[in-house]
């Protein structure tokens, strides 16, 4: 199991760096989507595996972290809100140019 | 309590001055009103760590340290937030007597606050997750204060800079994740101690490296910087100051944690790291500065020549090149933040809105009082005497010297002499150079540029008090068990 969560979170990653590489905008926003969908899980990885009960009061068993948990929350919750945004940005460059070629997006290079 | 004031101040006016959206000068007048009293609330924690000698620190919603979340305002966090709010006072300023077409939208100060909010955040934390929300807080709001700039590509580089800034995000919580996987805290306090303990714990290294990279993303250092320029050139004048001046001292502040607390010797390679980025950074930001056609993209470039100056100090990391290094960086959010509203007011009143060189040439000859401030915030930018600049370059130096640098300390020595060239190149070309299409307008209010290069006149005359509170800082930062202690009890 463990071995099977490295691996997926690891060609995830593989998936977003290949996708951030691509010349298009919006490949390159689902890139970053992948990406920091492969960190939240390997955020959540961190604390999944030391124990199996959820961390109540007087919870038997060996109780899992709950920490990383509540982070990955609020890293979800950024990245989420840091898309929506990536997208509305694209939204307008992808209208004025007419392109989401980031080869044609030239404007600042003048 | 003493904390808690800086950093709810800007945090309140968010809400407050959205609600006041449809009525724009209360709104604005809130907003600076504000940001003073921030600014006075900053002094007084001053006064109380400097008194008392110890931080000042609340553990929110009274969890002990290694639970909760701590908030410490210990001297490095008090001296980066003097910087932080002294220049932010002077945004605010500048805004409120800005004609740009941003500052007229019901958003900009809710969003300014905002990025108020975030630095004051960054500064004031001691937990490596809440560092990461502030450093969003600042990045979403400052991109989106670019993006509704009057500049046409503020979109783009409001892209190119998000987008950039998320992978630094992204490898923060990788840091972050490496970190608690082999220690189990993230309190920098905690954290500290444990990795001095067990320095070699599987993922320490790795999460080393992965913090120094959002570090040096979020500082624009060498060869992370290529947002910055664009991104500090298309910015309003009033962000694009504090952009220029203040965030990219996060990455310093967070280096500079890195270095002398949570991997305090056990740094490995780098302080070398540093040095030689810095050392780059100081010759590739100096000729990208005197190569650009426009006056808000040189300041930017300049940035990341200063900031090189900065990483050297804090790579020797000798007590006297950590002062240094520090008086660096709050001079140089002085000057900066000046230059860059002075150039942005240049641009206000050329007869197109632009900084760039061919417009703004000969807009000068109507209004000497900003030229003699361009041109002792330039000489102050290139370390002449009797301005604040000189004093930072000359401690770094003289720093060098002590720890016998000779080879790194020679080259950016001739590299800053290119400051001056293109320091004095903007100011003939704005000031002395004729265009007859140059007309006498009414533009940006010079209050904020003013006050700014005063205080910077002043730490040149009078540095003592600045020196000494550096010392004080370096003292601190020289033993991380007084840090430590004061949170862990």
């Amino acid at each position: 199991m463990n071995l099977l969560t490295a691996l997926a979170i690891g060609l995830l990653f593989a998936a977003g760096i290949f996708q951030i590489l691509r010349r298009n905008l919006i490949r390159a926003a689902i890139g970053l989507v992948l990406i920091s969908n492969a960190i939240n899980l390997f955020l959540f990885s961190v604390g999944a595996y030391n124990g199996i009960a959820a961390a109540y009061a007087n919870a038997t068993g060996q109780i899992s972290d709950p920490l990383p948990q509540a982070l990955v929350l609020t890293a979800i919750v950024i990245s989420m809100g840091g898309f929506a945004f990536v997208l509305s940005l694209l939204y307008v460059i992808s209208t004025r140019y007419k392109t989401s070629d980031s080869d044609q997006v030239t404007g600042l290079k003048n | 309590m003493t904390v808690l004031p800086p950093l709810l101040l800007p945090l309140l006016g968010v809400p407050l001055t959205l609600f006041l959206r449809k009525k724009r000068k209360i709104q604005s007048a809130l907003a600076l009103t504000l940001m003073l009293a921030a600014l006075g609330a900053t002094l007084a924690l001053l006064a109380t760590v400097l008194t008392t000698g110890e931080p000042v620190t609340v553990q929110l919603g009274r969890w002990p340290a290694p639970f909760g979340i701590t908030l410490t305002a210990d001297p490095l966090a008090v001296f980066m937030l003097l910087m932080a709010h002294l220049v932010l006072a002077a945004g605010f300023v500048y805004a409120a007597g800005s004609t740009e077409k941003v500052v007229q939208y019901p958003t900009f100060y809710p969003l300014f606050l905002a990025l108020a909010t975030g630095l004051t955040g960054a500064f004031l934390t001691g937990d490596l997750f809440t560092l990461f929300v502030f450093a969003e807080v600042i990045v979403i709001s400052g991109a989106a204060l670019t993006a509704m700039a009057d500049d046409r590509y503020g979109v783009e580089a409001a892209y190119k800079y998000f987008y950039i800034s998320t992978l630094a995000s992204a490898f923060f919580l990788l840091g972050i994740g490496s970190l608690h996987v082999s220690y189990g805290t993230l309190n920098l306090a905690d954290l500290a101690t444990r990795i001095a303990e067990n320095p070699s714990a599987p993922l320490t290294m790795a999460g080393l490296a992965f913090l120094t990279a959002t570090f040096l993303i979020k500082g624009a250092v060498f060869p992370f910087h290529f947002w910055q320029p664009d991104f500090h050139a298309a910015a309003p004048t009033a962000v694009s100051a504090m952009l220029s001046s203040l965030v990219v001292k996060v990455g310093v502040y967070g280096l500079l944690r890195l270095t002398t607390l949570l991997f305090a010797g056990q740094t490995g390679l780098l302080p070398s790291v540093l040095v030689v980025l810095g050392v780059v950074g100081v010759i590739y930001g100096g000729f990208g500065a005197a190569g650009t056609h426009n006056a808000k993209r040189m300041l930017a470039y300049s940035t990341l020549a200063q900031i090189g100056f900065m990483l050297v100090g804090i790579g020797w990391g000798t007590p006297l090149s950590l002062a240094a290094a520090l008086v660096f960086t709050f001079n140089h959010a002085l000057v900066k933040a000046a230059m860059l509203m002075l150039a942005g007011a240049m641009a206000s009143r050329a007869a197109v809105k632009s900084a760039s060189f061919e417009v703004v040439v000969g807009v000068g000859k109507y209004h000497p009082f900003a030229g003699v401030l361009f041109l002792l915030g330039g000489l102050a930018l290139a370390g002449v005497p009797p301005l604040n600049g000189f004093i930072s370059k000359l401690l770094i130096f003289w720093s060098g010297v002590q720890a016998a640098q000779y080879l790194p300390l020679a080259v950016i020595g001739v590299a800053s002499l290119v400051t001056l060239v293109y320091v004095v190149r903007s100011f003939v070309k704005i000031w002395f150079e004729a265009n007859p299409e140059a007309k006498p307008k009414a533009g940006d209010r010079l209050w904020a540029p003013a006050f700014l290069i005063a205080l910077s006149l002043g730490l040149g005359l009078w540095s003592q008090p600045l020196v000494a509170l550096a010392q004080y800082v370096t003292d601190w930062l020289g033993d991380p068990s007084l840090y430590i202690l004061s949170i862990l009890r």
